[in-house]
């Protein structure tokens, strides 16, 4: 029993550390440049056809949606109310927000009008969203908590070419940071992936092996031409058990520091085939913005070791 | 021999405990965030606390946004072949349809920038539990049609579909699979002359 209670103590301890020990800033970062990108050519496939989905005159009118939706969730039609504006707002600060996050230009306010645009248009039409929408709105308001100002950032680069003599000194910003928000958004990945799992393994289809081969027939998800050997039998329980393994093993493997790359790269490999034969729009592009956050930086932060006075980010002394 | 020092630190005071707690808000924050969302992403029969985490935790995670589900294809993937068409009969006896989702019809970049039709479509608007979405899209067909100069007097919203036959093989590949198609008409609304106008 003492046993046990020092183990759980220990893992306690170990997963505090693992919080709240400050961190490089640069996975981060690498993390927002790219979901800001992405966001970017969300918005841009959704623009045309937001004044149908989300317009007073569209498919869902405020009537239907207010019936539909029953609750007030945050979002531009706080502000708006119903009104077509709503529209121009969301445009606004979606294209704002996800150029900030890409360039680094106000980081953490980009990151807020990116959350709040994807919110607005989540809370107006429900019924067209996909998996994609998800995580840009979790590592959005993630990204509103996370330091990484003048890192991977275009005005600090401007700034170190052409103004080195001005403003703060180059490392100022670019020292640790709180730990949480990347850990929180690693800690989503692998609930995503485990999550898909176990759903998937509750599934006939899925446990025999024909799911993979089953969706590839399908007329709506088709996208490139996939040679004809992957649509046999043994080919399908290739590919289905292959996903089940990967999807249920990641959550797991993820945290063995010599597996991790392999994992990686399995995982991009993955989902480069998954876009290729699959019509899911952004869905595997997103999600490799998630993997940058398991990266580690080539060399430590010139100020990695300058602890910050904040309860996020404690920086326990050498003994 | 090494010897162990005897524990003599004194016992943490109710004061500092709190302090030590509070302290610790992110560990608290990240480990109640990942319960929550591994919660609300669980199959209720899977997951047997689900029903009294998701109450306590729902609210926060629909008001921020954070909600999610990560089910697609699960617990089994489709075995139909599905596609959604609108029907328009104008005032001088013509008519027009229009398919809306026929993702295979389309070409690369169309089916991908309209992944949400699909979505839409074939995920919602087909579907007889969420019929109150079918009159407001008529009613903005006949919208569009207006604009375009048509004049419907008759919506129609149709629905199609083909299973797929058992087995998996390259020529039973939905662009190549010759099974025929079968259609309902799950909708009709004949537009009055002075609607919208």
């Amino acid at each position: 029993m003492t046993s046990l209670w020092t183990g759980i103590t220990g893992a306690a301890a170990a997963f505090d550390r693992w919080v709240r020990d400050p961190i490089d800033p640069r996975p981060l970062a690498w993390f927002r440049s790219w979901l800001g990108l992405l966001s970017l050519v969300n918005l841009w496939l959704l623009w045309p056809d937001m004044p149908m989905w989300l317009g007073n005159d569209g498919v869902l009118p405020p009537a239907v949606h207010r019936e539909l939706m029953g609750d007030t969730r945050i979002s531009v039609y706080m502000i708006t109310g119903s009104s077509d504006a709503a529209i121009g707002l969301i445009r606004g600060l979606g294209l704002a927000g996800g150029l900030g996050l890409w360039l680094g230009i106000f980081p953490r306010c980009a990151a807020f009008c990116a959350w709040l645009a994807a919110v607005s248009y989540a809370y107006r039409n429900m019924d067209i969203l996909h998996s994609g929408d998800n995580l840009i709105r979790i590592g959005t308001f993630f990204l509103i908590f996370a330091r990484t100002d003048g890192v991977f950032s275009l005005p600090r680069e401007v700034q170190r070419r052409f103004f080195p003599q001005t403003g703060p000194d180059a490392d100022a910003h670019s020292g640790v940071v709180p730990a949480w928000p990347q850990r929180i958004l690693q800690l989503q990945l692998c609930i995503l992936y485990l999550a898909a799992g176990i759903w998937k393994a509750t599934g006939p289809t899925w446990r025999n092996g024909t799911a993979v081969g089953l969706v590839l027939q399908l007329g709506e998800f088709q996208r490139f031409p996939v040679p004809d050997f992957f649509l046999t039998p043994v080919m399908s329980q290739l590919m289905t058990y292959g996903t089940l393994a990967f999807e249920l093993g990641f959550p797991v493997l993820i945290w063995i520091p010599n597996l991790r790359l392999p994992v990686l790269l399995a995982g991009l490999a993955f989902h480069a085939g998954l876009d290729w034969v699959m019509n899911v729009q952004m869905f595997q592009w997103l999600i490799t913005a998630y993997y940058l956050l398991w990266l580690k930086p080539a060399s430590s932060s010139p100020a990695s070791s300058a602890p910050r006075s904040d309860p996020a980010c404690s920086v326990r002394p050498a003994r | 021999m090494k010897k162990h020092r005897p524990h003599t630190a004194p016992l943490p005071r109710p004061r500092d405990r709190w302090q030590s707690i509070l302290q610790r808000w992110p560990t608290v924050l990240v480990a109640g965030y990942s319960l929550a969302a591994f919660s609300w992403t669980m199959p209720g029969s899977l997951f047997p606390p689900k029903p009294i985490i998701d109450q306590v935790t729902g609210g926060p995670l629909l008001l921020l946004g954070l909600w999610q589900a990560w089910d697609m294809f699960s617990p089994d993937p489709r075995t139909t072949d599905i596609c959604v068409e609108m029907r328009c009969t104008n005032r001088d006896g013509t008519s027009d349809r229009r398919m809306l989702s026929d993702m295979v019809a389309m070409g690369f970049y169309e089916r991908w920038q309209k992944d949400r039709w699909r979505k839409y479509f074939n995920d919602h608007l087909r579907l007889d539990d969420e019929r109150v979405l079918w009159q407001p899209f008529a009613e903005y067909a006949v919208r569009r049609l207006r604009e375009e100069g048509e004049d419907p007097v008759l919506i129609e919203l149709v629905r199609w579909w083909r299973p797929c036959e058992p087995g998996i093989r390259p020529e039973l590949r939905a662009d190549v699979r010759m099974t025929p198609w079968q259609s309902y008409v799950f909708h009709r609304w004949g537009v009055p002359r002075e609607w919208g106008r």
